[in-house]
């Protein structure tokens, strides 16, 4: 029981990493009301994408300076690949039925981890993908931890939480005080009154895609650092666990990813010191369902739409 | 079997039942049809290549191998399409439009040609090995698809409305089943890739060539109305497979694994397909049965020390499976759509992680966690040891054979629930359902009811088929029940078209055979099925065989599609 | 009738075709194969080998499948088997049960094959076993550890042999276990966490190691479990670190054992991870951080392969060989696990008339087997597992596995 401190902080930790990728799905839902499967995807190619920078400029090279060039390099990477994605599978089928960009999506996740799997390797120094990679310790945000009475607060999970805040802080100043960012309220209120007004909805599908892979590609990093190594099966479950936070937090609410994903790892730290850890995960599936069943709006609320 | 409908549509269009009119513009195109499909024809009984170890020896004349005989048969095609465009085959013209099949087959040859000569260049080191005849298939195919060209497509006539004397009809279906089912049995011994691909290519071509031509249309209407008999036919030629091999069990266990899978996929398209409720985590009733087949088993390794007899395992599989199934559905009362979705999803994960943690150290033991339970003993029904080989009449059944026989059986039972709902109040209601709730609740459907009904349904099938699993298996672990094997069953679902039987049972001998047979791409197989759902997804949504009211929710501007659905409509009313 | 013309020709066409293909038969020359070596009139047996060509494992599986290659060409090369050629027929499993059956059935359905190499996995294996047993045809497995696949369900209370044809050249985990515990305690380590990756072999060194510690007078202060699908081990390891061990004992393998080690030393846990021959691989070194690995034990089966003749020429004429990939932790047993059954045909061959009417008499040859092979002596006890009692502790030093200590197993 005198866990509970050390594993609450490492709840926190996991739930800063979940916040950031639910973020990804809810202002997408938000937006077109699809959820991007494969965002999850987005989030390890961030990582890898991180990775490759640092393999291509810095190798062996872990002074600190380095992270905001291989940040600057998974966003890249995460944006690309996640506009590429928007404009090459999910547009044509904006009008399609309900099924057809759910089955799009999951095609998309298996192609793009088997793309990584298969072809990262043969890039010349690059290591193979096909098994977990290490991840480069950079200094400062690496190594000896901080000890609060009997707590031990990690560096990467200091820096998980600091890129929560700074993130939070950037969206709520996105979305309230840009034009950019008013235009996605105006378009997630209605659409059709949006482009009547003289917004170009495609655009704004396009950003809020590529605003929800920013922040999955720092989550990439985050999770780097934290776990020292990556790989291309990493997506899968964080993305399943990141909906799990945006459904818990309702579903179109930017807040509300963010405060999803905080209870959501909380949640399933206690469920580690209360019940075991082996049914962790089955903790987190049952809660969705609960939440999905019982409060499809979430905690904070969200705009429901009848989603047959 | 109405004659007097199509007799009546027959007279709506009087230019496909009278003698056919002149061919103006074909013309030009129909001596060049003759001599390419001539030449593709004679092709076959010429040499083809220089060394004797490709493809299994072409270098032989007027002695074709299998690789030629193919050609030899696209050939043939060619010539009736010409015959029919213009010769002794005229009357048959009437209702192709010979222009575009000739066109279509003559490109599938092309292909044919190309991939031949690429695994001569690849195999015997060259181009220079290919031999005379090679080349002249290749113009001769060349020369059919210029053909096709410089004639006139007609796409408008109505060869479905063309008739035949009814045992003619039934013939051709049977023989047409007899074909597939020779093509399947012989294509299964293929051990050389090229030529599986090659074989699958050249069926491809025909098929390309048939469909430009119209000919299936008139197969469509053919089939729709000698439907018994073509299910009676296609059934005789599954349960006449296992004698084809011979006694050897390699192909015989890949077979079983495609029947349990596509039986998982029948069920499964009862609930997306039938009544729109998509679900992502299907593999775990599938799962659930073939746990309680093992547990219940009598194995070693068992938890439960009671061994009922297999039909009651079955029972209580099927309705542990079901009972699962009403669980899982009773959130439909509130949830739907991609929510729906989710749920279901997480359901799967969390069966997985059950049968992971239930090992006695995280849990009660009753799975063995991620060890399974192995040494399930084989089936005995009666005395009758489904681990042995047996003889009828000779002919060597093997276990795998046994079990296939067993699952044909169980498939047909699926396929005759599947299609008798599909047509009855409860499969309308479904329909209802999946195109407008709302609708269908205020018709006074019992959505939530039949909601449910529709997962027990398919969860019972599955649970059903996971009994039977379990001992064929022979062992039972948690990770053969993971997400991306319910992705698989929708993907089967989806690519050969969704809410029909046919074409989920394409989808699945698709999905579970090709890898099989195309090793060497294993590494690949992945990364291909991840695209080929987002290509279907973009440019064929209702899958391979789409139903036709399938066909027009993913296009609902096509009003073309939209009258053809209504006549039919019309005509299952008259008749 | 209106369609009497067609009926005809298709008539026609059907008896051309018929005609066409009865005519003359195809001389039956096809199935020589060219890869025999000049049709000198020798007879050919297969090996095959059942593992994970493809997906996630595939760097072990063709190491693997690489080793038996080698020992294959090495026995045709020296003429070990008179009048016999040797082959290979390389299997892929994709790791899964389902397909090692369709690989295990083909391979039963092949007159030439005598025996198997594979396969990687257990659950596989349990698959595999009864169709290769049907067939009967030996199966030699270089990294199945679960007890169970020779000794039966009730392998600790009542063993029982269940499919004879079935060996393997890797130890079980009830040996490698109490090896580890009696190290520690050497060591003076009285009090350690064990954490295991719930699989059967992770789970069944955890529970061999933990049996003898305690009965060795250790204590075990606290015991957890990961799912090896996580890449994120904190909450495992604050459950263990409050309880204060100097020593952490894992079952299970590198892929997971590399980042726990790691994740240990970052939350403040550095005490020496130990494991079994699983995390015994170079990748475990560098995903547990370099240099922070150090001090970190495993044992593995066997002297050390540097300090062994046959270790030495393997590896040497491994790297002349020049496959792709690396042999892997399964390379020195598999090359061991092919030369055992080549040594088997030896006796089995001698006086067969074809491969498949010696398959019996291979498995009662293969009972019999003793030769030094690279992991040490390969023999087999009445169950078909490995007779082999030593083993090595090897430690992390500046980056490399360097071996501590070489021991039988009392």
């Amino acid at each position: 029981m005198n866990d509970i401190p050390q594993q609450l902080v490492n709840g926190l930790t996991n739930g800063s990493l979940y916040a950031l990728i639910a973020v990804g799905y809810t202002v997408v839902y938000g937006i077109v009301q699809l959820i991007n499967f494969a965002h999850g995807e987005v989030f390890m190619i961030g990582a890898f994408g991180a990775l490759s920078t640092w393999f291509l400029l810095f190798r062996d090279n872990t002074s600190v300076w380095v992270l905001p060039v291989m940040i600057a390099g998974a966003i890249a990477a995460s944006v690309a690949t996640a506009v590429i994605m928007e404009r090459i599978a999910y547009r044509p089928l904006r009008h399609a039925p309900r099924l057809a960009p759910l089955i799009t999506a999951i095609g998309i996740s298996v192609f793009l981890q088997e793309f990584v799997r298969l072809f990262y390797g043969t890039i010349p120094g690059f290591p193979s993908a096909k098994s977990k990679i290490p991840f480069p310790a950079i200094d400062g945000v690496t190594g000896s931890p901080f000890h609060l009475g009997s707590v031990v607060i990690q560096r990467p999970a200091l820096f998980t939480m600091g890129a929560l805040l700074v993130c939070g802080l950037f969206l709520g100043w996105f979305i309230n005080k840009t034009k950019q960012g008013r235009a996605m309220q105006a378009v997630s209120q209605d659409p059709d009154t949006a482009r009547l007004m003289g917004i170009d909805v495609d655009r704004i599908i396009v950003i809020a895609f590529a605003l929800g892979a920013a922040l999955a590609a720092i989550a990439g990093v985050a999770q780097g650092l934290q776990n020292n190594n990556i790989d291309f099966k990493m997506g899968f479950m964080a993305g399943l666990k990141a909906f799990t936070a945006a459904v818990l937090g309702g579903i179109g609410n930017i807040q509300g990813a963010v405060v999803g994903g905080l209870t959501l790892g909380v949640a399933e730290a206690l469920a580690t010191v209360f019940v075991t850890g082996a049914w962790k995960d089955v903790f987190a599936f049952g809660l969705l369902i609960l939440v999905l069943v019982f409060r499809p709006q979430g905690l904070l609320g969200a705009r429901v739409v009848d989603r047959a | 079997m109405s004659t007097t409908v199509d007799r009546a549509d027959g007279a709506n269009s009087p230019d496909s039942s009278a003698p056919a009119p002149a061919p103006r513009a074909t013309g030009k195109g129909v001596p060049l049809a003759y001599a390419g499909s001539g030449l593709m024809t004679a092709s076959a009984l010429m040499s083809w290549c220089y060394d004797p170890d490709v493809l299994g020896d072409l270098t032989l004349y007027g002695n074709p191998a299998p690789v030629q005989l193919t050609m030899l048969v696209l050939g043939l095609l060619g010539l009736v399409l010409a015959m029919s465009a213009k010769g002794p085959l005229r009357r048959l013209g009437a209702g192709l439009d010979t222009s575009r099949g000739a066109f279509r087959l003559g490109l599938g040859a092309v292909a044919y040609m190309a991939l031949t000569l690429a695994a001569i260049t690849a195999q015997a080191g060259g181009l220079v090995n290919a031999d005379p005849g090679a080349w002249v298939a290749l113009v001769g195919s060349l020369v059919l698809v210029v053909a096709g060209r410089l004639g006139v497509s007609r796409p408008s006539r109505n060869i479905g409305a063309m008739r035949a004397k009814g045992w003619v009809e039934i013939l051709v279906l049977v023989a047409l089943v007899a074909i597939a089912l020779l093509l399947v049995a012989d294509g299964l011994t293929l051990r050389d890739p090229w030529a599986f691909v090659l074989l699958l290519l050249g069926v491809g071509a025909a098929a390309a060539g048939l469909a430009g031509a119209n000919a299936f249309t008139w197969l469509g209407v053919t089939a729709s109305y000698h439907s018994r008999v073509l299910t009676l036919a296609a059934f005789v030629a599954a349960f006449a497979f296992p004698l084809t091999q011979n006694g050897s069990d390699a192909n015989m266990s890949i077979a079983t694994q495609v029947i349990i899978f596509s039986a998982t996929a029948l069920g499964l398209n009862i609930v997306v397909g039938l009544a729109g409720l998509l679900d992502l985590g299907y593999i775990a009733f599938l799962g659930a049965g073939a746990y309680v087949g093992a547990i219940l088993s009598g194995s070693a390794f068992a938890t439960i020390d009671w061994q009922p007899p297999f039909l009651v395992t079955v029972i209580i599989g099927a309705l542990f499976s079901a009972l699962l199934g009403l669980i899982i559905g009773s959130p439909t009362l509130r949830v739907s759509g991609d929510y729906l979705a989710i749920v279901t999803l997480a359901f799967g994960e969390i069966f997985r992680l059950a049968m992971f943690n239930l090992d006695g150290n995280n849990g009660p033991k009753i799975t063995n966690g991620p060890n399974g339970i192995p040494a399930i003993p084989e089936l005995n029904f009666f005395g009758f040891d489904f681990g042995v080989t047996h003889h009828l009449f000779g002919i060597p059944i093997t276990r795998f054979s046994n079990y296939y026989l067993l699952l044909l059986c169980v498939i047909a039972l699926i396929i005759v629930i599947f299609s008798n709902l599909n047509n009855s109040r409860i499969g309308r209601g479904w329909v209802a359902i999946r195109e407008d709730e709302k609708a269908a609740d205020a018709m006074g459907v019992n959505v939530f009811g039949l909601k449910l009904l529709a997962f027990a349904g398919g969860a019972f099938l599955a649970g059903l088929a996971g009994t039977i699993k379990a001992h064929h298996d022979v062992s039972v672990t948690p990770d053969q029940y993971q997400f991306l094997e319910s992705a698989f069953l929708l993907a089967a679902v989806v690519l050969g078209g969704m809410g029909t039987v046919g074409g989920v049972l394409l989808g699945a001998v698709v999905l579970k055979l090709l890898p099989e047979k195309l090793r060497f791409f294993s590494e690949y197989r992945l990364l291909i099925f991840g695209l080929l759902l987002v290509l279907m997804m973009r440019f064929r949504p209702e899958g391979l065989v789409a139903s036709k009211r399938r066909k027009l929710e993913f296009h609902e501007d096509d009003e073309h599609l939209a009258d053809k659905v209504q006549t039919i409509h019309l005509e299952e009313k008259t008749s | 009738m209106r369609l009497r013309s067609v009926t005809t020709v298709a008539a026609s066409v059907l008896a051309t075709s018929l005609v066409l293909s009865a005519c003359g038969s195809r001389g039956d020359n096809s199935n020589s194969n060219s890869g025999s070596g000049g049709g000198s009139g020798e007879k050919t047996a297969t090996i095959g080998v059942i593992a994970p060509l493809s997906g996630d494992l595939s760097a072990l599986g063709l190491g693997i499948k690489n080793s038996v290659d080698l020992a294959i060409k090495q026995a045709n090369q020296n003429k070990m088997i008179p009048g016999w050629t040797l082959k290979l027929d390389a299997k892929d499993d994709e790791a899964k049960p389902d397909t090692g059956a369709n690989a295990a059935t083909a391979l039963a359905g092949e007159a030439d094959v005598v025996g198997v190499v594979g396969t990687l996995n257990s659950s596989v294996a349990q698959n595999v076993q009864p169709i290769l047993s049907t067939a009967k045809i030996a199966q030699v497995s270089p990294a199945n550890t679960n007890p169970a696949l020779t000794k039966g369900a009730a392998f600790a209370t009542a063993p029982k042999r269940t499919y004879p044809g079935y060996f393997r050249t890797c130890t079980t985990d009830d040996v490698q276990g109490p090896f580890a515990a009696q190290y520690l305690l050497e060591k003076g380590i009285k009090n350690v966490a064990t954490i295991h990756d719930k699989k059967t072999y992770g789970q069944g060194l955890v529970d061999a190691f933990t049996k003898e510690f305690t009965a060795k007078g250790g204590k075990v202060v606290a015991a957890t479990t990961i799912n090896p699908d996580d890449a994120n081990y904190q909450t495992a390891i604050t459950a263990v670190k409050g309880a204060g061990p100097q020593a952490v004992y894992y079952g299970g393998e590198f892929p997971q054992a590399g980042p726990l080690s790691n994740q240990m030393k970052s939350a403040g846990l550095a005490v020496p991870l130990m494991g079994g021959d699983g995390i015994f691989d170079p990748k475990y070194i560098s995903l547990a951080g370099g240099a922070k690995a150090n001090g970190d034990l495993s044992t593995s089966v066997g002297a050390p392969i540097e300090e062994l003749a046959k270790g030495k020429e393997f590896q040497d004429a491994y790297k002349a060989a020049g496959y792709a990939e690396p042999p892997g932790a399964y390379g020195a047993y598999s090359y061991d696990a092919a030369q055992a059954i080549i040594e088997a045909l030896k006796t089995s061959l001698a006086s067969a008339q074809d491969a498949q009417s010696a398959r019996q008499a291979t498995i009662d040859a293969l009972g019999k087997v003793s030769l030094d092979g690279v992991s040490g002596n390969v023999a087999f006890d009445e169950y078909g597992d490995s007779k082999t009692r030593t083993l090595t502790v090897y430690t992390v030093k500046s980056g490399a596995w360097a071996p501590e200590k070489t021991g039988e197993v009392k």
